[in-house]
């Protein structure tokens, strides 16, 4: 620990941490101090006087030059306080007692008192504390209370019942320290004192639910949560969010009621403290964008083609009609697996489409790759975000983190605000560019070559770290070939000197094959600097979706096995399958939790022209579902149980919420069905027993068991409990803090090693053609996303991004349709001028219309339409 | 005698440029510059035992000693924003001797090395503040504001800049907060302005009156300052006199010796109209206790701390007279009213406190108040007590206890019967 002193509480000394917040010190010691404004994530800001103390600071006496405690005379803010030695504090005595009646008595003396109705009443600080420190009633007349607006909506996410708030500024804080979105503030001044927001459209931040969970009221609630239920009535179900690589830790929390005809439903998603992932946060998208689950639309029976007609058909039938098809093509069959399936429903597919002699296994989205690199120099067990800040570097390269990965975004953000070096490397200016450092501009496809010549830059002495690794010596030769400018340089410099460093890999725009050279790349660079094989060191894939990591961990990628152990042959990549379906050389697709062809046209055409057989597996009758031969029903994350394995490696666990919809099963029971029928054996008994079979066959996760998962420790600051004045209500983790698994960088004599990582192509447009790059954007239409009516307030129409000067040389202003013809394909969209987008650079959000953008960076003539044509 | 600050009375003119540079004019700052090390101006100042005028009357020269010595840039922050019910001097001062205040500004400026010095002028002082803009173009094209002024390699920039019209921001942090382009609302200490003020610089705010007295004392030195006024309240103050009285206005007088308020309300002032008999003074605007007008206090020679064992003060002495025909419950009622008007909203005890207070007056007034309500303003007030963020929420307990202190008939005649008004 760092250095303590000793102070008093009650009369009783104890050994704090030098410096803390008396707030956290006290609780540290078991002595509760209840506040209102102030919480552990946001600091002090001294306005709710709730926390008044008597305080004691030592103090020379003029005349003897002895030091003795001397009392302040007044009470004084125990949250403004830091820890020192000889600090001594009352906590007990009449007067503090009377000061937390008095100001709780003034909180409520202008409170609407509206418990009953109340969505934080039953876990409400101020009820809370009222019961433990308040009077029992009110000198206050309750006519002169002031009535006040009781449902403000300060976007249709959030609202605010004026009457309930007290003003601690929690909400605006969050925005401003944290969220980094300062669109809360105070309208008027005294009692007339207001919550408002400053932005167009209200409340404009992806974390903005977060602030109903620290609000010390009722005062913000969601659109989704408001008179829902009563929080005493719900079951609180451990989960792990499904859309992205952060893996922040959730809770589903259910109520089994009449409404909905005695099932159990989810009446709201809250955050679940995990201090190494989320802290106590989650995005917007991972609390609200649920709805899919319980959609109507939900897919409930399996369907087979018959007659050309996709009709409802038994689980036997379409099994044994799955089974056949597979049986008769033999080896000439793969699978495509999206990243929001657990790592058992991946574990099964890859063991029987390996059963059957075929390693054509592919992740989808393709683009991110390098799973083997990140298990050889990824970030240490251990790793905490939290814990990098001066004098650490933290590079983020080719990934727009605010939109693909929310909470990593924040914490990176965090991390330069404390002092970290934050170096971002793109393509474009993005959200992250404000915090960073260093904002080092690339083109398309230099990406590798940036890394390289970093790396190269270095003098020996630099490098040292990473001299003895096998390959080190030719990689660093083969970066020797690029150069770096200054800023280049500063930027290995930093990296090189940074007592911490961890690099985050995107693939804004690249193909699979080049964000592997990219990991590789980022490998090299920390290696040779030494920043892998410990805690808060190493590199992070920004995935595509929550477990791709999983995926690759489970061998979906064409060059290995489970657990990246060698194969014999290598199988077919992406594309290569897609082609091989398109020329009838495989036989049998399995898509599962994947929709291509809402992405992917060559996808489609592959699709629509084989004479091969399709089989889905999906919760909804997607693009890609309605072209399959067989629908097989998979249940939602919320109705079986699994785990994922989140960017950073930890593994995590989820539970079962609510009943499964009809007929749904977990996929990896489908598969393992069909495999059964196939003569690969039974299928587990559950997803529990299949986590066991993955520890043995898969290295990294030896030893990693539900058991294992489920452990938790205590965490700092410890929120969540009974205390939730403290931290607010995002929840205790009490069903596990999940596993990192070790990479081998940090196991003694693995046999670890470098290679020279290949720059790819730079992309050069033709006469009259532009640079196309896909891009993430945190809302979408994605199938699933896009059930959650909620959120499509805040998806962007259609649009493609354009520079101004662009714009200005095609002779078209904001709002203009554009056209780009990719392939032969026309996509247009309104122009959408932004002074970030490169020159000779158009954007295309991903999944944001139908047959739009390409699935990596290519080139595309460019033009205004001057009319929509019929 | 002749006036240090309201010098207009002496020297018609004193306001122009001319005038002002042919009695004596930014000879204080010239001296200054030439004479001393900057921790000598600090010396001075400090010796001259020259008190703040705001209100809370703490020593000048003491302040400026606490700016660090090594942390730029620094700046002077003059406060001009005179909100105190019952305070009109600073705008006598800036309207009649405006050069006599920027000169004294630019002293503390050297003093603490201050690259600027922002005039805080409320906002409905709009037309002062145009005015002082022309007289700091006048006093930059003497030379007395700029680079390297008077060729002593300092330089130094004079700004206004209008409030919006909150009392509260006058609280200095309040008024930091406001320049910043924030919301006004006090900041918590520590840290200090001195140490952490206006962007986080070291800053020294002080009132308009406090700095205009900063030129006599360079000019004539400390001891020479000292010699007006008495004890540990040197030199002159400008009491503003308004209320019921028959001449209102600024005079200063100063402390100690004769100047009591028998003096200032009866010489001075001309006594209280239509022969009624005086019944209390509020010697400090809003802010400040209210003083029961008995012979003892109508002849206290007035310096800081004259009135401790009543409770009060002379704060900015914005001295409201109240003669007999008022009652002293419905001039809380006002006073409390413009607390909750005025509070910034921001700490419990006084955002909740003084709306709750105006609504037990407001039932008072309409005659719906029994006397458990009289018990409860005052234990109401009591709680708020030593609780608050800044001084405002402090003040705003005066009126309510200290009226129910002395004046307790003027409550209970309310109870039941309502109508609270200047009878
Ligand atoms: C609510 C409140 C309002 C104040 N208003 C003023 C004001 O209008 N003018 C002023 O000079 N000081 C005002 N003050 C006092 C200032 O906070 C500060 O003490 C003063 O500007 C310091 O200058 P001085 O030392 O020269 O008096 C106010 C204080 C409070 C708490
Ligand atoms: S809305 Fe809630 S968090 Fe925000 S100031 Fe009011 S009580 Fe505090
Ligand atoms: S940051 Fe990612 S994992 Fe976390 S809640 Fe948002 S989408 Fe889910
Ligand atoms: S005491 Fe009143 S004016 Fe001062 S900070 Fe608190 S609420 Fe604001
Ligand atoms: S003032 Fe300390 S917790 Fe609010």
């Amino acid at each position: 620990m760092a250095d303590t002193v000793k102070i008093t509480i009650d009369d009783i000394e104890h050994e704090v941490p030098a410096g803390m917040n008396l707030i956290d010190a006290a609780k540290l010691c078991g002595v509760d101090i209840p506040v209102f404004c102030y919480h552990p994530k946001l600091g002090h800001d001294g306005n709710c006087r709730m926390c008044l103390v008597e305080l004691g600071l030592p103090r020379k006496n003029r005349e003897t030059g002895e030091m003795e405690l001397a009392w302040f005379p007044k009470l004084e803010t125990a949250c403004t306080q830091k820890t020192c030695e000889g600090m001594a504090i009352r906590t007990t005595t009449e007067r503090v007692t009377d000061a937390r009646r008095a100001v709780l008595e003034f909180l409520l003396s202008s409170h609407p008192l509206d418990c009953p109705i109340c969505d934080k009443g039953g876990e409400c600080p101020l009820q809370n504390l009222t019961m433990a420190h308040g009077p029992g009633t009110s000198r206050m007349y309750w006519e002169d209370r002031m009535h006040l607006g009781k449902h403000v909506a300060l976007g249709e996410l959030i609202f605010l019942d004026q009457e309930r708030c007290i003003h601690c500024a929690r909400c605006i804080r969050f925005q401003e320290k944290i969220a980094l979105d300062p669109v809360l503030g105070f309208d008027m001044r005294g009692r007339k004192q207001q919550i408002v927001t400053s932005s167009t459209p209200g409340f404009n931040s992806i974390f903005s639910g977060n602030t109903t969970d620290i609000c010390p009221v009722g005062a913000l609630t969601t659109a989704d949560f408001r008179f829902n239920a009563r929080p005493w009535e719900m079951v609180q179900v451990a989960t792990i969010c499904s859309h992205c690589p952060v893996g922040c830790n959730m809770s589903f929390d259910t109520r089994t009621d009449r409404l909905a005809g005695g099932r159990t439903t989810i009446r709201r998603v809250m955050p679940r403290q995990n201090e190494a992932v989320n802290e106590i946060w989650i995005c917007d998208k991972g609390r609200f964008a649920r709805h899919y689950m319980e959609h109507e639309e939900r897919l409930t029976t399996p369907l087979v083609r018959k007659g050309g007609m996709l009709v409802e058909a038994t689980w036997e039938e379409a099994i044994r009609e799955v089974a056949a098809q597979l049986k008769a093509a033999g080896p000439n069959i793969g699978a495509v697996a999206g990243g929001r399936l657990s790592n058992e429903d991946l574990y099964a597919l890859q063991k029987l489409i390996r059963g059957q002699g075929s390693g054509d296994l592919s992740a989808y989205l393709p683009n991110a790759t390098g799973g083997e690199i990140a298990a050889r120099f990824g970030v240490g067990v251990g790793t905490n975000l939290k814990y990098l800040g001066a004098g650490d570097a933290i590079v983020v390269v080719a990934s727009d983190l605010h939109e693909e990965a929310p909470i990593w975004w924040l914490r990176a953000a965090a991390a330069a605000r404390r002092g970290a070096e934050l170096i971002v490397i793109s393509g474009r200016e993005t959200r992250l560019d404000v915090e960073a450092s260093q904002s080092i501009r690339c083109a398309y496809g230099a990406e590798v070559a940036t890394l390289n010549a970093m790396l190269g830059s270095l003098p020996k002495t630099a490098v040292k770290a990473g001299e003895s690794l096998d390959g080190m010596a030719e990689a660093i030769v083969h970066a020797k070939e690029f150069t770096a400018d200054a800023a280049l340089k500063a930027a290995a410099k930093t990296i090189a000197g940074a007592g911490n460093a961890v690099i985050f890999v995107g693939s804004e725009g690249l193909t699979g094959e080049a964000s592997r050279e990219l990991a590789q790349a980022s490998a090299n660079l920390l290696a040779a600097t030494g920043h892998v094989g410990r805690a808060n060191n190493g590199l992070i894939i920004v995935w595509p979706s929550a477990n791709g990591q999983g995926a690759a961990d489970m061998g979906f990628d064409p060059g290995f096995g489970p657990g990246y152990q060698p194969v014999d042959k290598p199988g077919r990549s992406y594309g290569d399958i897609f082609a091989a379906l398109a020329d009838d050389v495989i036989k049998v697709l399995v898509i599962a939790g994947a929709d291509p062809v809402y992405d992917d046209l060559t996808a489609e055409e592959s699709i629509r022209k084989t004479k091969g057989f399709i089989v889905v597996q999906e919760m909804f009758l997607t693009e890609t579902a309605k072209l399959a031969d067989v629908v097989l029903p998979v249940q939602s994350a919320a109705e079986c149980e699994g785990t994922y394995t989140s960017g950073e490696r930890r593994v995590q666990r989820f539970y079962p919420a609510v009943e499964p919809l009809g007929e749904s099963l977990p996929a990896w029971l489908i598969t393992q069905r069909i495999g059964e029928v196939l003569g690969q054996g039974a299928p587990s008994v559950s997803a529990a027993v299949l986590l066991a079979e993955i520890g043995r066959n898969v290295p990294q996760y030896a030893g990693i068991t539900c058991q294992t998962l489920a452990k938790v420790e205590e965490q700092f600051p410890d929120v969540g409990g009974e205390d939730l004045y403290y931290g607010g209500t995002s929840f205790q983790n009490v069903r596990g803090l999940g596993v990192q698994w070790p990479t081998l960088a940090e196991q003694v004599d693995a046999p670890l090693s470098v290679a020279p990582a290949q720059a790819g192509e730079v992309l050069e447009p033709a006469d009259g053609e532009m640079i196309v790059v896909p891009v993430t954007l945190v809302y979408d239409t994605e199938a699933l996303f896009f059930k959650t009516q909620l959120l499509h307030q805040r998806v962007p129409l259609p649009h493609i991004g354009l520079n101004p000067a662009d714009a200005g040389r095609l002779d078209m202003v904001d709002g203009d349709l554009v056209s780009l013809t990719i392939d032969d394909h026309r996509v247009a969209a309104a122009a959408y001028l932004d002074e970030r987008v490169p020159s000779g650079v158009v954007t295309i959000p991903r999944r944001l219309q139908t047959q739009g953008a390409p699935l990596f960076a290519t080139t595309a003539p460019v033009v205004k339409l001057e009319k929509v044509e019929a | 005698m002749t006036h240090i600050l309201l010098r207009e009375l002496d020297i018609p003119d004193i306001g122009k440029m001319e005038v002002y540079l042919a009695n004596g004019g930014y000879d204080g700052l010239k001296k200054a510059l030439s004479d001393h090390q900057p921790d000598d101006v600090i010396n001075i100042v400090r010796e001259s035992g020259l008190r703040g005028r705001g209100g809370a009357g703490f020593p000048a020269g003491v302040k400026w000693s606490f700016v660090p010595k090594d942390v730029f840039p620094k700046y002077v922050c003059v406060n001009a924003d005179e909100s105190e019910p019952g305070t009109f001097k600073d705008r006598q001062l800036m309207e009649n001797n405006p050069h006599q205040l920027i000169e004294g500004a630019l002293i503390c400026a050297y003093a603490i090395q201050a690259s600027a010095v922002y005039i805080y002028i409320r906002g409905e002082y709009w037309d002062i503040a145009d005015h002082l803009d022309r007289k700091i173009a006048e006093a930059r094209k003497k030379g007395f504001i700029g680079k390297n002024i008077l060729k002593s390699g300092w330089d130094c920039e004079v700004y206004t800049h209008r409030g919006a019209g909150a009392y509260i921001c006058g609280e200095e942090t309040a008024l930091l907060e406001s320049l910043e382009g924030k919301r006004g609302q006090p900041r918590l200490r520590p840290p200090f302005p001195a140490s952490e003020g206006l962007y986080a610089k070291p800053t020294v705010i002080n009132n308009v009156e406090t700095l205009s007295n900063v030129p006599y004392i360079l000019v004539n030195g400390a001891d020479a300052y000292r010699e007006i006024g008495e004890g540990d309240s040197p030199g002159t103050k400008i009491f503003c006199l308004s209320g019921c009285v028959n001449k209102p206005g600024n005079y200063e007088l100063p402390f100690g010796g004769e100047t009591t308020f028998r003096k200032l309300i009866f010489e001075m002032g001309g006594g209280i109209p239509d022969g009624k008999q005086i019944k209390a003074i509020l010697p400090a605007g809003a802010s400040a206790a209210i003083l029961p007008a008995t012979d003892e206090v109508l002849d206290t020679p007035i310096v800081y701390g004259a009135f401790r064992a009543w409770g009060t003060d002379i704060g900015s002495a914005s001295v409201i007279v109240l003669d007999e025909m008022v009652d002293i419950a419905w001039a809380a009622k006002k006073m409390i009213n413009f607390f909750s008007h005025e509070s910034c909203g921001q700490c419990t005890p006084c955002r909740e406190g003084t709306y709750w207070l105006s609504r037990l007056y407001k039932r008072m007034d309409s005659g719906q108040a029994d006397a458990g309500d009289i018990q409860t303003m005052d234990a109401v007030a009591a709680q708020m007590e030593g609780k608050c963020i800044c001084a405002l929420g402090e003040f705003a307990v005066n009126p309510v206890r200290a009226t129910i202190k002395h004046f307790p008939e003027d409550y209970e005649r309310a109870v039941g019967n309502g109508r609270l008004s200047r009878r």
